[in-house]
């Protein structure tokens, strides 16, 4: 099948493959932090340059930590893309490992293939 | 033996240097913060983490209602309850009244 742009789509949720509350939450956590990443920046190159004024650069850091708790770089954790898990993933797979383990059996990774000697 | 130039001389030639190269000239190493915006964003790969919905055959008879689009899958779990109701394995019937829904529960 052909990916989104080329069709509208029903305005359901943009997620493809699996879907819970948490893969949703993770989703939204990081559009918060797409959006909020230059504001981020900028605030932190005020507060880390050393020849600004100590009163801007104290403001700076005050609207930093103000700033939602979703906008951060931490909040968001990568998960399983076949299972929604949050522990034991591949990040070169985007994959939990039992499903590497069962994607990796089937054939379905390019260039995988069990260790034996 | 040669003698090393003074001090002022190389920072202008440092200096210099700078200019012709468009480098930052900052003899004392101050912190200025060049690299957070050095940095590149982050955003746009980490919004794409999770593959993003395909067209599927809803989406494709929404859009042409009038043409015929077959779902196997779905055609292939119908003939499945088919077969379970012929073997007498299929869902059991709703109950019609709250009394026959309570007895069943004792």
């Amino acid at each position: 099948m052909f990916p989104t742009p080329l069709l509208q789509l029903s305005k359901k949720h943009p997620i493809g493959i699996f879907i819970n509350a948490r893969v949703l939450r993770d989703q939204m956590k990081r559009e918060a932090f797409a959006e909020n990443e230059q504001l981020r920046q900028a605030l932190r190159y005020i507060s880390q340059n050393t020849t600004l004024h100590p009163r801007q650069r104290a403001q700076a850091q005050l609207q930093l930590t103000t700033m939602h708790a979703h906008t951060r770089s931490t909040q968001f954790k990568n998960r399983c893309i076949v299972a929604g898990k949050g522990r034991g993933v591949f990040r070169d797979f985007r994959m939990g490992r039992y499903q590497f383990r069962l994607n990796a059996l089937a054939g379905n990774l390019p260039g995988v293939k069990k260790a034996s000697w | 033996m040669s003698v090393l130039p003074s001090r002022a001389r190389l920072l202008e030639l440092a200096k210099t240097s700078c200019r012709i190269f468009s480098t930052t000239f900052n003899p004392t190493g101050a912190r200025t913060g060049n690299k957070i915006l050095r940095q590149r964003l982050r955003g746009p790969n980490i919004v794409d983490y999770y593959p993003k919905r395909m067209v599927g055959i809803a989406d494709l008879r929404r859009i042409w209602p009038d043409r015929v689009f077959i779902d196997e899958a779905e055609v292939m779990r119908l003939e499945d309850v088919q077969v379970a109701k012929i073997r007498g394995k299929g869902a059991p019937k709703k109950l019609r009244t709250k009394k026959e829904a309570t007895r069943r529960k004792k």
